[in-house]
């Protein structure tokens, strides 16, 4: 078998130790953000809430992050390779979520009303749902999707350096072979996890569409974290020339596609119910069209899709890396206002509070990603080296 | 446009037409004949070439700003139809939901925005290419159906303010054209 | 280029395989897509072509008959109101779908292999769609009303109900022909350009004549030819997902259990894409082999063909599983019984079928020498399509026979009109398909062209990178 010749790239290009930084100012953010919500702790039920939509954006984006590098294996794509060691960085930080999870498992009977035995004792539906939603159960399943998100975010990242070292061929066809399996239990994973941590915050609700819902959004926010890292690795000076505007151009065609498919997915869920006006399924969007929260879900329609529509369409703001830049923070703002908006109307009934916590939590949460992301991708080279469809990424043009 | 036979300007001569044996040998000729301040000519091969439009110097295409107008007039009167029949024309309560909602018209306001999209894209491409044209000149010129097959052709017409039959035909061999032929303009069908 | 006898055995771990086999050069693939337009009819297109005729006079009479003598002629009942009649038309817009998806998504995604089967499969859904829209037209009852449908002024002031799902697929439908129609159109010009040239009689040069609309290969019109077909490819995608999730809705803003599911507008379209495929699949193994397409319509073709039943199966099968769970999860009993009630009740048959057909049989997919076989793939791609017309029967009749109350549980059976309908409306798809095979450009032959590595200008020039100095090129990259 064969093995792919090392490409000449100027190494200042694609040495990792331009994302060195990060892991300064991850590590410093994190411990600022956990010491202010630490003293902010005094109302549990708030910390836990704040660190539950934390840990979910956070973990969105590392999820997505598989799904893309799975992706780009599965579809033999030519055009991505040139970026993909950048998303296989974040998705390699998934196995610190096992960690953050602490404060959820912590903090369940807070959350879940379903782990209090006096909720359950009182409710035939949650005792009929028991040998699902159970505490036991529960922590095995939890245990289950940090090994498999684990294995295959280690085992695709440590292979993909390892070819930086010896080039072989093998390696490619091996990670193809196994993507489509990943593909299989990261579905499956995603959506039962979505559905313990996210929908059973409401455990007599429910919804087939959910855990699809969660991923359409995940799928936003790592595409518009990789404009960013892209973006910030020019900064300091590196994949330029590597990483170009062709690249950038395809990533904001997928932005732009899946943001319209985020806004199907959420509008098919949320009309469904609409329509058929059932009072068990309604109680979800009544509770977010209280007050406040009426105009925070009409704000989520016109920024999570409208103003990205609009603004990804022409061709030229694609190619413009400031640009993209701007509509990739905005997405980024969005996202987290989506898992806001899903999780806070079980605490705050009335509206929308975003607090001191939120921040403090935001700040923990992603200092620590932050932090590991720096610290993986200080270890490795920015480019996957010696794939042996690097070549044809470089010199990827679109028509 | 249609059956009507094309309208050029008045003269014996449609132009030149020369044919060349590949897409690069074409690619290359396109870059020399706008370098050379041509305006009036055409490329012709049995696909698109890519890239040729910048070899060519040619603008982007105006369409996509057709499509987006008329995409979002058929939404926006989609709604509009929906929201004044089920409400204001024929008012019905159907399940007990306020006649101003939008939810329900989303499906129709979506497809008739495409539709419309879609129409004003087609009809704006024939009317961009002046299609139907069903009578060219060029139809006449010898070999010219091998244009649909595997033939490669660049035409100059002859009212190019730079063009001079022994000029362009100098020019037209330098850039590796293996034949050349002056086309004449023909009224009527094509034979 | 790579001498290799075929293009799928060993997968290039950079580079790409070779789409067309032979080496071919531009006159080959115009000799090979026109000639068939061109020959003698051959015995095999009439001993095909009469049986479809002959299933299309089934399908005059059972319409003749139904419109005469009206619904009662089905075995539809309160409170089985649908049963073949939407399961067709659902099956029908499915199989639609994957013709759109082949033509606009993968164009969208850069996957050339497209550009072989983009051709007949647009002609399918064409075909399909005409198919379907014929269940619609006929099961209202008073189909001279029809035109009720429309929102045009009337005498009576009445407006058409824009907040049913059925007339949404009135106008969703509508479209999805309409665009595919013209997406398909505006492929066929420069190849009925070439068909004109290539004409032998006056007669035939007027007919692909007057279609091609003075073709001539420009390059300026083939620019905004491009930007057209970017545009209805980017235009048709989202168009797509919309129809079968308008059509899913039919289903789903009921408060039927079983029906009122919210993962049904994706579910449904991957449903879709999975029985077009099937189908283009069955019609690909019979026509390459009969109009000697086989270098051009190649076994990598077949491969990616089966990856994406596999994906969209795969799809479907998660549904499935949403559902079921969601179903226990929910606690409703009503949703507990319907699930039960359809894999042990009086209709277990169907859905015993549905899910060997479409969760089973996909997976011999997995293995190369299956994607890469001829006779498995036309066996599966049509235990798919059965599988798939039972799902829609097991979605609609499971649901309808026995909902909430038991006293109105009743049961549905077919008579010979309803399969009258269903053979017939085969018989107009097959009479279609192989009227278009006999006298069009089966394959896109200006598409093929444009993918072949001698239509790339800069062939043998090195697109030098901007960061490497002295890279490899790749040989054959796209």
């Amino acid at each position: 078998m064969s093995h792919a010749p090392a490409v000449a790239i100027d190494s200042s290009q694609y040495s990792g130790r331009a994302f060195a930084r990060l892991t300064g100012i991850g590590a410093a953010l994190g411990v600022v953000g956990l010491g202010a919500a630490l003293a902010l702790s005094g109302d549990t039920q708030q910390f836990y809430f704040s660190w539950l939509v934390a840990y979910l954006y956070f973990l969105s984006i590392a999820l997505g992050g598989l799904f893309f590098v799975l992706i780009l294996t599965v579809t033999r794509a030519g055009w991505g390779v040139a970026l993909r060691r950048v998303v296989e960085n974040v998705m390699a930080t998934l196995p610190i979520f096992a960690l953050l999870f602490v404060p959820i498992w912590l903090g369940r009977h807070e959350l879940y009303e379903w782990t209090r035995p006096e909720v359950a004792a009182h409710s035939p539906i949650l005792q009929g749902k028991s040998p699902y939603l159970n505490e036991g159960f529960f922590f095995a399943r939890a245990i289950f999707y940090f090994v498999v998100w684990s294995g295959f975010a280690t085992y695709f990242s440590t292979q993909s350096q390892k070819q930086d070292e010896n080039g072989d061929e093998r390696i490619s066809a091996r990670l193809r072979g196994l993507a489509p399996v990943g593909i299989m239990l990261f579905a499956l994973t995603t959506t039962f996890a979505t559905i313990d941590w996210l929908m059973c915050l409401e455990p007599e609700w429910y919804s087939t569409m959910f855990g699809v819902y969660f991923f359409s959004g995940s799928v936003v926010a790592i595409l518009s974290v990789t404009l960013l890292l892209v973006n910030f690795a020019y900064a300091q000076g590196a994949l330029r020339g590597v990483v170009t505007v062709e690249h950038l151009q395809d990533v904001a065609k997928l932005l732009f596609g899946f943001t319209i498919f985020w806004a199907y997915i959420a509008f098919s869920q949320y009309f469904l119910i609409w329509y058929a006006n059932i009072p068990e399924e309604t109680i979800y969007y009544m509770k977010r069209q209280v007050g406040s929260w009426k105009s925070a879900g009409m704000f989520l329609a016109f920024g999570h899709f409208l103003v990205p529509f609009f603004f990804l369409m022409p061709r030229a703001v694609k190619r413009r890396s400031g640009l993209l830049v701007a509509i990739a923070t905005w997405l980024l703002m969005m996202h987290f206002l989506d898992l806001h908006w899903c999780v806070m109307p079980v605490l705050h009934h009335d509206g929308i509070q975003l607090g001191a916590t939120d921040v403090a939590a935001f700040c923990a949460v992603g200092g620590v990603f932050l932090a590991a992301l720096g610290w993986v991708s200080s270890r490795r080279a920015l480019v996957p080296l010696r794939d042996p469809r690097l070549p044809e990424s470089l010199s990827f043009e679109n028509v | 446009m249609g059956l009507v036979p094309a309208m050029f300007p008045e003269g014996e001569y449609f132009g030149l037409l020369a044919e060349y044996d590949s897409p690069k040998a074409l690619f290359h000729a396109c870059e020399q004949v706008r370098d050379a301040g041509y305006r009036k000519w055409d490329a012709h091969s049995p696909f698109p070439i890519h890239g040729i439009e910048s070899a060519m110097g040619l603008r982007r295409s105006r369409l996509p700003y057709v499509t987006l107008v008329c995409g979002l007039t058929g939404a926006i009167g989609g709604m509009a139809l929906q929201l004044w029949a089920n409400a204001i024309g024929y008012p019905m309560v159907i399940s007990g939901k306020p006649f101003f909602n939008w939810q329900p018209y989303v499906p129709i306001t979506f497809e008739l925005g495409v539709l419309l999209a879609a129409l004003s894209t087609v009809v704006g491409m024939f009317a961009f290419n002046k299609l139907p044209m069903h009578f060219h000149p060029l139809f006449g010129a010898d070999r010219f159906e091998k244009v649909t097959d595997d033939g490669f052709f660049i035409s100059v017409e002859a009212w190019d303010p730079k063009f001079d039959a022994a000029a362009t035909e100098r020019l037209l061999t330098s850039t590796g054209a293996t034949r050349i032929q002056l086309v004449k303009r023909r009224e009527g069908a094509a034979s | 280029m790579m001498e290799i006898a075929d293009n799928v055995s060993h997968e290039p771990v950079s580079g790409r395989a070779p789409l067309i086999l032979g080496d071919p050069d531009f006159r080959s693939i115009t000799e090979a897509v026109a000639r068939p337009a061109e020959s003698p009819t051959p015995l095999v297109w009439w001993l095909l072509f009469l049986p479809a005729l002959g299933m299309l006079g089934i399908l005059g009479i059972s319409v003749g008959w139904l419109v005469w003598e009206g619904i009662g002629v089905w075995g539809l009942n309160q409170p089985v109101g649908w049963a073949f009649d939407i399961t067709n038309f659902v099956f029908w817009i499915g199989i639609g779908h994957a013709g759109t998806l082949i033509s606009a998504v993968l164009f969208l995604f850069r996957q050339k292999w497209r550009t072989s089967i983009n051709r007949a499969a647009e002609a399918m859904t064409i075909f399909a769609v005409m198919c379907a829209l014929l269940f619609p037209g006929i099961h209202i009852g008073r189909p001279w009303l029809a035109y009720w449908m429309a929102p045009l002024p009337n005498q009576m002031s009445t407006w058409p109900g824009f907040r049913s799902p059925l007339l949404w697929d009135f106008f969703a439908v509508s479209t999805y022909g309409t665009v595919s129609a013209l997406f398909w159109y505006i492929g066929l010009i420069p190849d009925l350009a070439t068909m004109r040239d290539r004409a032998k009689t006056q007669a035939r040069r007027y007919a692909y004549g007057f279609f091609a609309l003075g073709w001539r290969g420009s390059a300026r019109n083939w620019q905004h030819y491009e930007t057209a077909y970017l545009i209805l490819a980017g235009l048709a995608t989202p168009l797509v997902l919309s129809v079968h999730s308008i059509v899913s809705m039919d289903f789903a803003v009921a408060q039927l259990p079983g029906w009122h599911t919210t993962i049904f507008p994706p579910y449904f379209v991957a449903g879709a894409i999975f029985s077009g495929f099937a189908m283009v699949v069955t019609l690909m193994v019979i026509t390459r082999k009969a109009l000697g397409l086989e270098n051009i319509v190649t076994l990598f073709h077949f491969d990616r063909m089966a990856r994406i039943m596999l994906v969209t199966g795969s799809i479907v099968g998660y549904a499935y599983s949403m559902e079921f769970f969601i179903a226990w999860f929910s606690q409703n009993p009503y949703e507990q019984f319907t699930f039960i009630n359809r894999a042990f009740g009086p209709y277990w048959w169907a859905y015993w079928t549905m899910i060997s057909c479409n969760v089973l049989s996909p997976q011999v997919f997995w293995f190369k020498k299956a994607r890469t076989s001829m006779v498995i793939h036309f066996i599966v791609s049509i235990f798919i399509n059965i599988g798939m017309w039972f799902e829609r029967f097991t979605i609609i009749v499971t649901s309808l026979h026995r909902d909430f109350l038991p006293s109105s549980w009743g049961m549905f059976y077919p008579t010979m009109w309803d399969f009258g309908l269903l053979i017939g409306s085969f018989g107009l798809f097959f009479t279609m398909f192989l009227l278009f095979v006999r006298f069009l450009p089966v394959v896109a032959a200006a598409e093929v062209k444009s993918v072949l590595p001698a239509a790339n200008p800069h062939a043998s020039d090195e697109h030098v990178a901007p960061a490497l100095a002295g890279h490899l090129a790749p040989k054959g990259a796209y």
